[in-house]
């Protein structure tokens, strides 16, 4: 468990957890259809640590990070990021907070197409209306290698650089928690392997918070912390992970899940 | 395929309803235009059918050739009629006394005098029953004696005359008043489609319209089983060959429904011209719903490519789907049309000019214009994308992005519009420096405008990119949200044109004929004050009939008239040419006719001596002091003339200015005045004036006084039909574009829901990405106004130009009330437009950006 170091360009004011999650449920339609796809979840992710969420397919992870991310309702249960209980807040406070306090990294880099590598990175600023903080943009720029590749369109740019860009966008506003959805699923192992090095070191040296859904053992080795999800249920927590021990963990699942 | 074509038309039901409405407009505004004019004319066919029913043989008066002596007196009298009914297979003979009357409201106004052939007059010739079948009495008794007369209804209604009234009416000449004493009813199309009818007793008729105991016509009743034609050869045995002759009941009905439906044709016009545009624009909307459809679907025809199905296949897919698509939005549009066309006769119809009621007529016209109009524009405006989808490589099933047009493509895009552009501005160009507006040079004009027209939508596409960065500069005041519609505008460059052609074509029609309109208007009303310095004109209706010579003396004494100058008008032949000459007093003339000489003075106009228009002065090689031979009026000897003066052209004096005299002398209708120019204190125009002038004229209907804006509307009476013509175009361009608009964002939001997720999930609010949608469709939307109004101002310079030789006071004036209309309208249409795709956009889950595809 790494301690997490204090840092002088810290956002927010620290409450030691950058967002959790208690008793949270999510339930998708009702009667004969009803699917249970959050069970009673409760999980804290701490400020500075770098987590990822895994489970086999349809466990509930995906949902799990878009409930805790602001992007979907909950049915019962609560989330806070920082000290912000989300189920307070409407459409609008809802959208300002995201804008503001989280990040986003998406499996499909989602960057929109008419607008520069740059003004990706900005567009949540500029949504705000604010002006980026210039040191803390070149210092993110040169940290994920993008410097020299500021005013191409993401047409121009390969997969790893577009996940870069989204990697460069999710610091810029340096917002209290990153979530990420599979950041790697679309890219081939090399760059997939420099973008979870730049999601490491911006924990390590910017102090950020990320939280990472995957299915990649290898992804969540670079992990501090990974927890396991079945069937919408919180299952396990390994600190300190290596591909090998997460991998087993997952084979372990898996036979559950099969067999359950 | 067949099956696939359908499963893809119901696939999206907004793509669809948005398609089938472009179709359907376009359709529905052909058929209805097109069902109006056949049943207008058919009711007119019937109208006319019915004024003659029964009546088998009409027996006229033949007149001796004019010149060929004195006048016989008519041939058609009661002994005529006896021998007509003796004659075989004759039921009856019923003459009549028929002729024209103008009356004078119970305002004091004349009285639906617009149309002088629907202002009717006949004799009240009662039968054997006492009663005259033409015109059944509904009140009051028939007129008897010189004193009386009887209108029909409807002249009643519009005139607001009771019985008992006395009414003011005219038939050539004199005013006559009468006493109303009946109110008949009448079936005469002319009368009931907007004329007046007025009945004299038998004796006053004949008096005005033929001579003592003559009639102008006698009806002639068949026995059943008559053969028509025949019993004419029989009637005709009985005429005097010279002066007299039969014509059947069937072949007057033919000729006057004939008549009137050419005399009310203009009605059709408008519709059409409408209808046309509508077409033409519409088919933008639908080429390019057509070509996102497609464009949208690329990976899916990929994929029927890759599992092989072959390139006809698909082109033949496509096709199918339009004309799955044609013949529903044609039969909808059809159903509109119906629609249209029973309510324009409501629309067109006004008190003064009402249209003959008839059912709805559906000829196979209507029917086979809808199917030609919606399915073969439909089809039409898939094929070129459907080539383009079956081109599509299979391997594109496996790419997502677009890919954009190519440089080859542009490039080919860029030269053939710009040739078109010099093409059609050269033409343009060119003829500014053009004297006339002959025939030829406005033809030129026409196509230079059509090529400009075409240039400009081909252009479109490469001019979208300057222009809405230079747009974006305004929209970037709005920040991000301005900036990314701004992007999104120029995303696809081909279909934002595509997108506000339909805006480009109407803005500049619109601005084009504003401009031109607006800049006639001013010239005409320069021209009128240029030439005339009176008040008010007094002039007789049709200018074929004279003032009562007292009129002048009167109007001179009337209350706040300063000076009252009478013109004789009459034609003067010179040089080959038969020209307008106005006679005049020179002494009296100076205050109410403004005249600019060249060169000589009016000073010495008197008998014997004439001034010239600049324009006779130059056709005719001859300038002051010169001599010319002319013959005035009914003169048959040419005399010498001499030119005391040569003046600009002005349309109050006319070609050739005369002496009073001599025109009088020699004119027409001899010792007569046919206008009177007014001059009154301090150059005051007030109804007060206008009644005691139309008092001193003896309140005639057949005179009429204007003042000086009166007359300049006249002039500018076409300019009425073209602000209707502008708004109607303006109203079209703004549907269409409206529902092109519509369409094409509702797409581009469809095609954008994860870019839209994205945006939502980092932070931007629904109000952000409804101002998103509305600033990208107000670009859109500004874009294609401005390229219309830059080309429908260029044209409008051009056409200007070429009218600037024509008319000489013409100067380009830009109305600037109804430019900023048309651009409020365009930007409005923009912020409409985006309403529902925006509310769409606004409401889409952040979610959407995580979605799996």
């Amino acid at each position: 468990m790494t301690a997490a170091p204090f840092d002088a360009l810290a956002p927010h004011p620290t409450t030691g957890f950058a967002a959790a999650t208690s008793e949270l449920s999510k339930v998708y339609g009702s009667g004969d259809t009803r699917v249970v796809a959050l069970d009673r979840v409760s999980i804290a992710f701490r400020e500075g640590e770098f987590t990822a969420i895994m489970g086999p397919s349809g466990c509930g992870k995906s949902t799990l990070m878009h409930c805790a991310a602001g992007l979907d309702s909950v049915s019962s249960g609560s989330v806070r990021i920082g000290t912000t209980e989300l189920s307070t807040l409407g459409d609008r406070q809802l959208t300002e907070l995201r804008r503001d306090r989280i990040g986003f990294i998406f499996q499909a880099f989602n960057l929109l197409p008419t607008l520069t590598a740059l003004e990706n990175i900005t567009l949540p600023l500029s949504i705000a209306g604010r002006r980026p903080d210039q040191q803390w943009l070149e210092r993110v720029v040169s940290m994920v290698g993008l410097s020299r590749r500021l005013g191409h369109r993401p047409g121009q740019l390969s997969g790893g650089q577009q996940q870069r860009v989204a990697v460069a966008r999710a610091l810029a506003s340096r917002p209290s928690i990153i979530f990420g959805d599979e950041p790697t699923g679309n890219l081939d192992s090399r760059a997939g392997a420099e973008v979870l090095g730049f999601l490491r070191d911006s924990v390590r040296e910017l102090g950020q918070t990320v939280v990472m859904v995957t299915h990649d053992p290898v992804a969540a080795g670079y992990a501090d912390r990974v927890v396991f999800l079945s069937d919408g249920r919180l299952v396990d927590e390994m600190a300190h992970p290596t591909p090998e021990r997460v991998l087993d963990r997952m084979k372990a699942l898996d036979t559950h899940s099969r067999t359950s | 395929m067949l099956r696939t074509a359908l499963r893809n038309v119901l696939a999206n039901k907004a793509r669809l309803v948005m398609t089938v409405l472009a179709v359907c407009l376009g359709v529905a505004f052909v058929c209805g235009t097109l069902v109006f004019a056949e049943s207008s004319a058919a009711a007119y066919r019937a109208a006319a059918s019915k004024d003659f029913a029964g009546i088998a043989v009409t027996v006229t008066p033949k007149y001796a050739p004019p010149g060929a002596g004195e006048e016989a007196p008519g041939a058609l009298d009661d002994a005529l009629v006896g021998k007509l009914a003796e004659v075989p297979g004759v039921a009856a003979a019923r003459p009549a006394a028929d002729g024209s009357a103008t009356l004078n409201g119970a305002d004091g106004r004349p009285l639906r005098a617009g149309r002088a052939w629907s202002n009717l007059a006949a004799a009240y010739l009662p039968g054997e029953d006492g009663n005259d079948s033409r015109h059944p009495l509904v009140e009051g008794r028939a007129p008897r004696g010189g004193g009386e007369l009887a209108v029909d209804s409807g002249t009643a209604a519009a005139g607001g005359f009771e019985i008992g009234d006395m009414v003011t009416l005219a038939t050539d000449g004199p005013v006559l008043k009468k006493r109303l004493v009946g109110i008949v009813k009448t079936e005469d199309s002319r009368v009931t489609a907007g004329g007046t009818l007025a009945v004299f007793d038998k004796a006053t008729a004949q008096a005005l319209y033929a001579s003592p105991g003559r009639y102008t016509s006698i009806d002639v009743s068949a026995e059943p089983g008559t053969d028509e034609v025949e019993l004419a050869g029989r009637i005709s045995a009985l005429l005097p060959a010279d002066r007299a002759e039969a014509v059947t009941g069937a072949a007057q009905a033919t000729q006057q429904a004939t008549y009137t439906d050419t005399l009310t044709r203009g009605h059709q016009k408008m519709p059409m011209l409408f209808a046309g545009v509508s077409l033409f624009i519409g088919s933008f909307l639908i080429v390019n719903t057509f070509t996102m459809v497609v464009s949208r679907r690329t990976r899916e025809i990929a994929l029927l490519r890759a599992i092989g199905a072959s390139r006809r296949q698909v082109v033949r897919c496509v096709l199918w789907e339009a004309v799955l698509l044609g013949l529903v939005a044609s039969a909808a549009g059809f159903a509109l049309g119906l629609g249209i066309a029973s309510v324009l006769p409501g629309l067109l119809s006004t008190p003064q000019d009402a249209l003959p009621d008839g059912p709805l007529v559906i000829g196979p016209l209507p029917v086979v214009a809808a199917l030609g109009v919606g399915v073969g524009i439909t089809v039409l405006a898939a094929w070129l994308p459907s080539r383009k989808a079956a081109k599509v490589a299979p391997i594109e099933a496996l790419r997502t992005s677009e890919q954009p047009p190519t440089a080859t493509a542009s490039r080919v895009r860029g030269v053939v519009g710009l040739l078109l552009l010099l093409a059609g501005g050269g033409l343009l160009v060119s003829l500014t420096g053009a004297k006339d507006a002959s025939e030829e040079n406005l033809q030129n004009a026409m196509s230079g405008c059509a090529l400009l027209v075409v240039a400009m939508i081909v252009l479109a596409p490469l001019l979208a990119v300057p222009v809405i960065r230079l747009t974006g500069r305004l929209t970037g005041r709005f920040g991000i949200t301005g900036h990314l519609a701004r992007e999104n505008a120029l995303r696809d460059p081909r279909r934002t044109a595509a997108t506000a052609s339909a805006l480009i074509v109407s803005t500049a029609l619109v601005a084009g004929l504003a401009v031109i309109g607006n800049s006639t208007g001013q010239a005409l009303d320069r021209q009128a004050a240029a030439g005339l310095g009176a008040d008010y004109v007094i002039g007789s209706r049709g200018g074929m009939t004279a003032i009562d010579p007292g009129t002048e003396k009167r109007v001179a004494g009337t209350p706040g008239v300063k000076t009252a100058a009478g013109i004789a008008d009459s034609t003067v032949f010179t040089g080959g040419g038969v020209r307008r000459i106005a006679g005049i007093d020179p002494a009296a003339v100076g205050d109410v006719m403004r005249l600019d000489f060249v060169s000589g003075s009016l000073k010495d106009l008197g008998p014997g001596r004439i001034a010239l228009s600049a324009t006779v002065a130059r056709e005719q090689g001859v300038s002051a002091g010169g001599q010319v031979k002319a013959r005035i009026g009914r003169n048959q000897e040419f005399t010498r003339y001499t030119v005391v003066g040569v003046y600009e052209d002005n349309p109050t004096a006319g070609e050739v200015l005369g002496s009073r005299a001599d025109v009088r002398r020699d004119g027409f209708l001899p010792d007569s005045v046919q206008r009177i120019l007014v001059r009154t204190d301090g150059a005051a125009v007030s109804k007060t004036t206008e009644d005691g002038l139309r008092a001193a004229a003896g309140n005639s209907p057949l005179v009429q006084v204007k003042d000086r804006q009166a007359l300049v509307d006249e002039a500018a009476g076409s300019l009425a039909d073209l602000l209707t013509l502008m708004y109607g175009l303006l109203a079209i361009g703004t549907v269409i574009s409206l529902l092109g608009i519509v369409n094409t964002l509702a797409m581009s939001v469809a095609d954008r829901t994860r870019e839209i997720g994205v945006l939502r999930a980092v932070g931007m609010d629904r109000a952000g990405i409804r101002r998103m949608i509305r600033l990208e469709s107000v670009t859109v939307a500004a874009f294609g106004t401005l390229l219309g109004l830059t080309g429908g101002l260029f044209g409008a310079w051009a056409v200007g130009s070429l009218t600037n030789g024509a008319m000489k006071e013409y100067s380009l004036a830009l109305p600037w009330g109804t430019l900023l209309l048309v651009c409020l309208v365009s930007l409005t249409t923009g912020v409409l437009a985006a309403a529902v795709p925006a509310r769409r956009a606004a409401s889409l889950s952040p979610l959407e950006a995580v979605a799996e595809r």
